[in-house]
């Protein structure tokens, strides 16, 4: 059906959702345009394309897009296509190359997308092409970088960057300053996740913190059971730090607190996280205080925040340095892609730490992330009912405390469907 | 075949793992793994670090036991539904081989019946094997999906 902007306001409402937001292809169409055309999308960290001539290719919504480092340091973002008869110019997920050319006819387009090279060009004499008209270039999407993730957006007047991430950028900013010099590299590979679901039940789930103790009780249990036949003097184990938070009460979750800002954005912890009761590698910290001094590495290190999500695409856990960004494919299919980070100048022991979380809570093969996937399949089957066309969200409904800048409520409330729909019916209005 | 390694004997354990998987029987699944053993599912081919990059799983017994019990627990929502799979073993070559050691590798296809959907995964098994007190025994067991680096749904169990 087509939507008017009356219908859409009438699918979201206070204190709850209407199914459709989930279910119905026209919606995810439009969200398509509207949301994943207007917002900044996360597109990738400009160490993956380090050196000149390095790129990454992706889909930017259902769009083929490529990332790539010119000469002159300059990172783009292009729309994979080519100038000519639309021909996908790059195919490869990374690599490197001294100029683009397409498989096709063989035209080149130079790092920045601009068409450098057309064969057998007598053909075109007179005939009213003209090669360096830009419109047969490979075409640029706007693009900005904050701390070396980039994000790109096709809002020809785009808020600045920094302006649309709001308070959230202190999450990022506490990312990278978590390395010793201040900066960050995408290492240790990607993982690819399928979730026959709609891409924002993944999102919805991130800091619902009513879920874990009962989604991963199982995990929890099997893994508090264990420990316990171990004898008391058996070697430390990251995992034994890392799974049974996963196993808080309401009460540890609760005090952790939600924040949300414009724009949909938002992060649960602060002060207190499942991650803040990890131990510190002695040598990390060494290199921390050596590079920051004591004061600032203690401030660094107990900004304790759990998920953050830059709304639609990305959410960062930056006391663990890894990211998952989101990929929607369908309405009822999304690719969740987890990358882990290196901080630069801190012992490879941290490296390795990220990408055990990486593999223990958000792989395929481990037991969470599956027990995650599971309730948001049943959610994407059981809204196709027709009980009812409502999905409910009060906790602690009217309690948000508005700081100006950002709102706050407490850990276990649904501030953060709060803000994530009030962006989605924002960038859902058609503007007149 | 020279040594101590008999390419029956070899071939009875590949195929008893295989049994304990299409059972979805961890219990005795784990009891062929040395307490040193390991599992690795890496996401790319020709995959150098079980550590130093992302895998799909990469367990040794600590977690081993910990999936053991999961798989067994009654409230895993992704273990509400049966895992059904067939495993077929073939192409079964030493590659390696010591005094009680050697390492085999063998092609699979698993075809799996999960969740309303059947699914079939293929690649190459690498086992390293180990004859502890009489008895051969998996230390290490690599698994190569020919699409490890596609976006596969949830793994629930071992292939
Ligand atoms: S389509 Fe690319 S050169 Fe013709
Ligand atoms: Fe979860």
């Amino acid at each position: 059906m087509h939507y008017s902007n009356e219908q859409i306001a009438e699918l979201v409402q206070p204190t709850r959702l209407h199914k459709n937001v989930y279910i119905d292809p026209d919606v995810f169409d439009l969200e398509m345009q509207r949301i994943w055309g207007n917002a900044w999308i996360y597109i990738g960290h400009d160490s993956q394309v380090a050196n000149a001539g390095d790129y990454i290719t992706l889909n930017y919504g259902k769009m083929p897009v490529v990332m790539v480092r010119d000469r002159n340091e300059q990172v783009h973002v292009l729309h994979n296509r080519c100038g000519h008869k639309g021909a996908k110019v790059v195919d490869q997920p990374c690599g490197r190359v001294g100029a683009f050319r397409c498989c096709y006819h063989g035209w080149t387009f130079k790092l920045d997308g601009t068409l450098a090279g057309v064969p057998h060009l007598s053909g075109y004499e007179g005939t009213g092409f003209d090669k360096s008209d830009p419109q047969y270039s490979m075409q640029k999407i706007t693009s900005a970088s904050h701390r070396g993730f980039v994000f790109a957006t096709l809002n020809p007047n785009p808020p600045d960057l920094r302006t649309w991430m709001g308070g959230a950028a202190d999450v990022m900013d506490n990312l990278c300053d978590r390395a010793p010099e201040g900066e960050i590299e995408a290492a240790g590979g990607v993982l690819r996740y399928e979730h026959e679901c709609n891409w924002k039940l993944f999102l919805e789930n991130l800091n619902d913190t009513m879920h874990p103790m009962i989604v991963h009780q199982s995990v929890v249990d099997s893994a508090v059971d264990y420990i316990k036949t171990l004898p008391e003097d058996s070697p430390r184990r990251d995992e034994a730090e890392i799974i049974p938070p996963f196993g808080a009460s309401y009460e540890v979750f609760e005090a952790t607190g939600i924040t949300g800002f414009k724009y949909g954005h938002h992060y649960d912890g602060g002060k207190t996280s499942i991650h803040s009761n990890y131990s510190v590698d002695p040598d990390y910290e060494k290199a921390m205080i050596d590079a920051y001094g004591p004061e600032r590495t203690r401030e660094i290190l107990t900004f304790n925040t759990h998920n953050t999500l830059y709304y639609p695409s990305l959410t960062i856990k930056s006391a663990i340095q890894n990211i998952r960004v989101v990929r929607p494919v369908a309405v009822d299919r999304t690719i969740i892609e987890t990358w882990s980070f290196r901080l630069k100048g801190a012992p490879e022991s941290m490296l390795r730490r990220t990408l055990l979380y990486s593999r223990l809570i958000n792989a395929n093969g481990s037991m969470v992330g599956p027990d995650d996937l599971t309730a948001y399949f049943r959610v994407q089957q059981g809204l196709q009912s027709s009980g009812s066309d409502w999905v409910e969200m009060h906790r602690n409904f009217g309690r948000d405390e508005d700081l100006g800048d950002r709102l706050k409520n407490t850990g276990t409330s649904d501030l953060d469907m709060r803000t994530q729909y009030a962006a989605w019916k924002h960038y859902m209005m058609e503007v007149a | 075949m020279s040594g101590s390694m008999d390419i029956a004997e070899i071939e009875r354990l590949l195929y008893d793992e295989a049994d304990c998987l299409d059972r979805a029987d961890l219990d005795a699944w784990i009891e062929l793994y040395t307490d040193d053993g390991t599992y690795w599912m890496p996401v790319m081919p020709d995959q150098e670090s079980p550590v130093d990059h992302i895998s799909l799983f990469y367990d040794d017994r600590v977690l081993m036991e910990v999936r053991r019990r999961n798989m067994n627990h009654p409230r895993s929502p992704s273990k509400e539904y049966p895992i059904r799979c067939s495993h077929i073993i073939a192409n079964v070559r030493v590659t390696e081989e010591a005094a009680d050691a050697c390492t085999v590798t063998s092609n699979f296809h698993c075809l799996m019946f999960y969740n309303d959907k059947q699914t079939m995964f293929g690649g190459r098994y690498t086992h390293e094997l180990v004859r502890q007190q009489d008895r051969l025994m998996i230390r290490h067991k690599r698994v190569d999906l020919i699409n490890c680096d596609a976006a596969l749904n949830s793994l629930i169990i071992y292939l």
